[in-house]
């Protein structure tokens, strides 16, 4: 399971291997500056050897996740269709960024390919030259199998994986839209249909809200985890993360009103404590049969359905996020497989996250009850014959994917934004103005910036 | 072992005068005692940390010293079934804080959790624990104090089957009542002993790291952000390894601080 590794040392640089990094990282630039914006390829006549890099043994990096636990049973498919041998390591994800950070800062070029969270890593890697730009594997016909289809990939995966610079950093792997989570028997008793509006759903929230056996609604409290769903009351509020010269855009009305609802609904209709609530204590909540609504990853929904933990089973709703006077979108964190920019063996690195991102490879895990960025994917007739999850689920996973956004900015070090702005959002459920807060956090963000994004 | 301990130390002070973040293709920069100076000066989200690891520690060394020294006196007795329980009491101790925290986390839930349960029961709450920024260092602080008491115990317990038995007799035979005993011989005898206890309690609690990341991860709104977890986010969470560094280096002052002032207090006489 553990590949053997060269321990990377302390994780930091010697003059010669900054350097070294340094001019990878233009050497990648440059590379991706030559190469014209990549357009969908036409029907590719050559065909893929896939046994080119037989006898090669690739190190692989994955941070825990479903996308993983499925994948991770076709391995030996892999191996004997290439003849290559798979090292792998998976470790939680925050646990497994330090270490790979800490691998390409000493540029020990040891992982080859990792499950990359774009959300988190996009800017920062990009701007470090750590991910090995794809477009050219995209269009190389010895290398990309004819079906593999890249218009099939929907827009808001796409859109994730590609850098300003016009560079596709990763192939995308599973894409987790924000979806909202309901008691249909509930909402059936009252004749209701899933809220379609911020309005309608306090409206709801404010109808079901009977402590202490039933509250309105939950979404996460917790520092640094509240960011996620925040971002779709933003976005439906109008707001923006930065402005078009990348400063904070954080001090407008659009901030505050985003504050007094999100903080508000929590403090008045959530369970109480809610303000430490990650998705695990929202989920509990949930399952229990405490909340009327709930707000969080589409991926989520899978133990509300598991009678040996839930007691909600078959009464839970699912459909896409109300919207705002902006409109409706869903904030989406998208996870790829990406190629190290430092490994040896970037082409069978390549081949590896091709394959894991094939059709065959997304059917499988769609048919495993984990979404995928693949419009073809979700056309399949045995995804509502062998259902895993209530057909609501696909519905409302699907609808969502067409309204997807990418939930966090595109900056450098998303980790500290999520931590200001969660901060914020602690003070504001527990009674702290609006208005204040988000004033403290739009300085703390902008001397973020002016540090980070030199 | 020179390299091993050293060389660290000395890199982590070097680091400390520089600005760099890890992932960044810049070089590290040398900024003298650039970083040393916002750290004083400049960041509130530090100033507010260190007071705030010093009270968490003094807050569970108190409690774990009394606590300690009374199921230290409690186990010094004879009583039947003193070994099992005795045994019993060193679980917290011996169990994983990971796991600890863990069941804390539900224990501690609002709603779910069996806490609220228990102090209903006594006519209390409910409470929030750590899911208030009012109550999350209380509740931390409670668990700590859960899990190494045990500890002060154990050190207690070995003071006290190795004090001289003439000073009591002499008490005995003047006629000194049990708190008259206790405040006057047991505790000054033990003092040396407790303040060795102390000792590991306050250079542990100053650096406690793994419930309060795993319960609370330092919220709600950073009210139970130590200095310890701030470094990491500095170092793991933003990559910011110079800044980190010269954090590193004001926390070891702090333990070292700390360790001098218990050890002067241990040669004092009162």
């Amino acid at each position: 399971m553990t590949a053997q590794r060269k321990r990377a040392g302390s994780g930091t640089m010697t003059r010669r291997e900054a350097i070294r990094l340094g001019t990878a990282a233009a050497v990648g630039a440059a590379a991706g500056a030559a190469m014209a914006p990549f357009a969908p390829s036409p029907v590719q006549a050559e065909s893929v050897n896939w046994q080119r890099y037989k006898g090669t043994t690739l190190s692989l990096l994955f941070y825990k996740h479903p996308w993983v636990d499925e994948i991770e049973k076709y391995f030996p498919e892999f191996e004997s269709l290439t003849g290559m041998k798979l090292q792998h390591e998976v470790i939680p994800e925050v646990q497994g960024r330090e270490k790979l950070v800490v691998q390409m800062t000493s540029g020990a070029g040891d992982i080859d390919a990792w499950h990359a969270s774009m959300h988190v890593e996009k800017r920062r890697f990009w701007k470090s030259g750590w991910f090995q730009p794809v477009n050219a594997y995209l269009q190389d016909k010895t290398l990309t199998a004819e079906d593999y289809a890249w218009n099939d990939i929907t827009k808001g995966a796409v859109d994730a994986v590609t850098q300003p610079d016009k560079t596709i950093s990763a192939l995308p792997t599973f894409p987790d839209p924000f979806v909202m989570f309901y008691r249909k028997d509930l909402f059936d008793q009252k004749g209701w249909g899933p809220p379609k509006t911020l309005d309608e759903l306090e409206d709801r929230a404010k109808a079901l809200h009977n402590p202490p056996s039933t509250y309105g609604f939950v979404m996460r409290g917790l520092k640094n985890a509240n960011a996620t769903p925040w971002a779709f009351v933003l976005f439906a509020m109008g707001g923006k993360y930065l402005t078009p010269d990348r400063k904070s855009a954080m001090n407008t009305p659009e901030w505050i009103k985003t504050m007094d609802w999100y903080a508000g609904m929590l403090r008045k209709y959530a369970p109480p404590g809610v303000v430490n609530f990650n998705w695990y204590e929202c989920s509990a909540a949930f399952i229990q049969g405490q909340v009327g609504m709930y707000i969080d990853g589409v991926n989520f929904a899978n133990q509300f359905e598991d009678p040996t933990k839930s007691k909600i089973v078959g009464k839970v709703g699912y459909a896409p996020l109300p919207s705002g006077p902006a409109g409706r979108f869903a904030p989406t964190f998208t996870n790829a497989m990406a190629v190290s920019a430092q490994s040896k063996h970037k082409e069978a690195a390549y081949l590896f996250s091709e394959w894991a991102t094939s059709k065959k490879n997304c059917n499988r895990e769609l048919l495993g009850g984990v979404g995928v960025g693949r419009a073809s994917t979700w056309g399949l007739p045995e995804v509502k014959a062998k259902a895993k999850m209530p057909i609501g689920w696909y519905q409302a996973y699907q609808e969502s994917l067409k309204i997807s956004r990418p939930g966090l900015p595109e900056i450098v070090d998303v980790t500290q934004y999520r931590d200001i702005i969660g901060v914020a959002i602690q003070k504001a459920i527990e009674g702290a103005k609006s208005a204040d807060v988000i004033a403290d956090a739009n300085k703390q963000f902008q001397e973020m910036l002016d540090k980070t994004e030199k | 072992m020179a390299l091993i301990i050293v060389y660290p130390v000395l890199y982590t002070g070097w680091m400390s005068l520089q600005e760099w973040y890890a992932s960044s293709v810049t070089l590290p920069k040398f900024i003298a005692l650039a970083n040393y100076q916002h750290l004083a000066f400049a960041d509130p989200r530090f100033r507010e940390a260190f007071f705030r690891t010093l009270y968490f520690a003094a807050l569970v060394v108190s409690g774990e010293a009394v606590l300690g020294v009374a199921m230290a006196l409690l186990f010094n007795r004879e009583f039947w079934g003193r070994g099992l329980v005795r045994t019993l009491s060193i679980l917290p101790m011996v169990a994983t804080p990971t796991a600890i925290a863990l069941i804390f986390v539900m224990m501690y839930h609002p709603t779910l959790g069996v806490m609220n349960y228990l102090v209903t029961r006594v006519g209390v709450g409910p409470l929030k624990w750590t899911y208030s920024s009012h109550t999350a260092l209380y509740a931390l602080a409670l668990v700590d104090v859960w899990e190494w008491t045990p500890l002060v115990m154990l050190i207690a317990l070995a003071g006290l089957a190795a004090l001289p038995r003439e000073p009591y007799e002499s008490a005995v035979i003047d006629g000194a009542s049990g708190p008259t005993i206790l405040w006057h011989i047991t505790l000054p005898l033990l003092r040396p002993i407790l303040i060795v206890a102390v000792l590991f309690r306050a250079i542990d609690a100053i650096k406690t790291f793994d419930i309060i990341f795993i319960m609370t991860q330092g919220g709600p709104s950073n009210a139970s952000e130590t200095i310890n977890l701030l470094l990491f986010n500095q170092a793991f969470s933003y990559f910011n390894i110079g800044y980190a560094s010269s954090m590193a280096v004001a926390l070891f002052a702090i333990v070292m601080g700390a360790s001098l002032i218990l050890m002067k207090v241990r040669r004092t006489e009162w």
